[in-house]
């Protein structure tokens, strides 16, 4: 019953697609019919080629936020701990927040070359504000009450970075990583779309060029999968680590 | 957190200040090409500022990014505001947009430019659809965590359903809502710029774009000054109209 009515919306809205790929009012370029787009689609997913520039895009993507993960912990658990560190850096990240990084993208192809290496530092760059932002936030507020405890009870600095501190920034963390995460997959497609010669972005962009809209469509919905898969698996994964604090149940 | 100490607060310019200072001197030892240096950056874009040029490719790429934030922004406020206080609506909706939140939106692009054009309506509406997500989610949780203790008050009063919408759910959703639209407007400048760059004739995206085309350098640092100005001036006006509108709130740790 609880899954009843939003199937009952996609289905409607699925039907209206095969009515209108079906109808002849529009071009088939424009409604493909949801045959034609499975049909792609099971290409995509079991052909060698597919399979291939899905890895070359996974592995840009992954590659950027495993980075972004690694510095933007450490950065953001010292700034929480140091209020020196924290005025020396959080001005710089506030303050270019809201600037598309994006726009560096031309400047990284420059520096890093056309390869996967200006997507992957763009990635990096564009993951390393939320996880960074959110790590400090976490790992500033701790319950002083818990450190002054521990402290009491004569733990060393470790110790309370380590039973105290992470423990408590870690639901902070998560929830930035889990910002970051779709922020990766935009950023690679976006970068693949511009200027690439392999990827999924790169597979729109021929696929819309050479006219074959079920098979840019069906790429379309491969990276929809792929992008929903990703933030099942980290939600998994933070459910495993971070079991004491229950994720929001509306947004699981 | 407590008051910045002195240390602290000359970090604050310090850092700022050391990185292009040394990023100076390392010009004086020569860069690459496409490195300038920040003093040839401020000369190139005060030089750009007073061509007719830069004006026009800004004012086509905000004509893209605004509209857009707009008419996502309040679409998004609508549905998340309704899907949070009425149950039906929610469910019926609501796992829908949470499903599809993961999905980076850019990819609709090039369908969206086969139904509506490349022209800027496509840009609009991708725009538009990026912006939806993040000020439905906010507004939908901004709703949804208004007090019911604030509910039943109004309702003991005497208060109909529109009155507690409009005077007890609206303002209680309000900071949550400023939240999403924050995040909104970074992504309506993000997706504008990535769409200019994909597949455009004008615009700030379009000009970096063309500027690496044609290695011009000079052109490549003033379009992305450019665009940091105007995100960092969107943001600050946002944050602007936020202290007017909640004054009534403690400031936004």
């Amino acid at each position: 019953m609880k899954y009843l009515r939003p199937a009952l919306l996609i289905l409607v809205v699925l039907a209206m697609w095969e009515l209108a790929a079906r109808s002849g009012l529009w071009n088939r370029l424009l409604f493909p019919s949801l045959v034609r787009i499975g049909a792609e689609f099971a290409e995509l997913m079991f052909g060698a080629e597919g399979l291939m520039q899905a890895w070359v895009s996974l592995y840009r993507a992954l590659g950027g936020f495993a980075l972004a993960a690694v510095v933007g912990v450490a950065l953001g658990m010292v700034m929480g701990r140091s209020a020196f560190v924290a005025g020396l850096l959080d001005p710089f990240f506030s303050g270019t927040y809201a600037v598309p990084k994006l726009a560096l993208f031309p400047i990284f192809i420059f520096v890093f070359g056309i390869g996967s290496l200006s997507k992957v530092a763009l990635i990096f760059l564009e993951c390393l504000y939320p996880i960074v932002i959110m790590t400090y936030h976490g790992a500033r507020d701790v319950n002083r009450v818990l450190l002054w405890s521990g402290q009491n009870m004569g733990a060393s600095r470790a110790q309370i970075l380590r039973r105290i501190v992470v423990p408590a920034a870690a639901p902070f963390i998560f929830a930035g990583l889990r910002v970051a995460l779709p922020v990766a997959m935009i950023v690679v497609v976006i970068t693949e779309m511009i200027s690439s010669a392999d990827g999924l972005g790169y597979l729109v962009i021929y696929a819309l060029s050479s006219l074959k809209t079920d098979q840019m469509l069906a790429v379309v919905i491969a990276i929809s999968l792929l992008g929903l898969a990703l933030d099942r698996a980290l939600v998994l994964l933070r459910n495993r680590l971070v079991y004491w604090e229950k994720l929001d149940a509306y947004y699981v | 957190m407590a008051a910045a100490s002195l240390p602290a607060q000359i970090g604050k310019v310090g850092l700022l200040a050391a990185v292009i200072i040394a990023w100076q001197l390392l010009a004086l030892r020569g860069l690459p090409d496409y490195l300038l240096s920040p003093v040839q950056i401020a000369r190139e874009f005060f030089t750009a500022l007073g061509s007719q040029e830069l004006y026009v490719h800004a004012g086509t790429s905000l004509m893209r990014a605004l509209p857009g934030f707009f008419i996502g922004s309040a679409a998004g406020i609508a549905f998340g505001l309704a899907a949070g206080v009425s149950r039906r609506f929610d469910q019926t909706v609501s796992p829908s947009v949470f499903l599809t939140y993961p999905v980076p939106k850019i990819v609709m692009l090039p369908l969206f430019m086969l139904w509506f054009g490349i022209g800027d309506l496509s840009k609009i509406l991708i725009i538009a659809l990026a912006c939806f997500y993040p000020t439905f989610i906010n507004a939908y949780y901004g709703a949804r965590a208004t007090r019911s203790i604030l509910v039943w008050s109004a309702l003991n009063m005497g208060a109909g359903r529109g009155d507690i919408f409009r005077r007890v759910v609206v303002p209680s959703a309000l900071p949550q809502i400023f939240a999403g639209l924050r995040v909104s407007l970074a992504l309506s400048f993000i997706v504008m710029f990535a769409t200019e760059m994909i597949n455009s004739r004008s615009g700030l995206g379009h000009l970096i774009q063309a500027a690496e085309a044609s290695l011009r350098f000079d052109l490549m640092y003033v379009s992305l000054v450019t665009i940091a100005i105007l995100g960092y001036l969107g943001d600050y006006l946002l944050r602007l109209a936020r202290g007017r509108v909640l004054r009534w709130q403690e400031p936004e740790v």
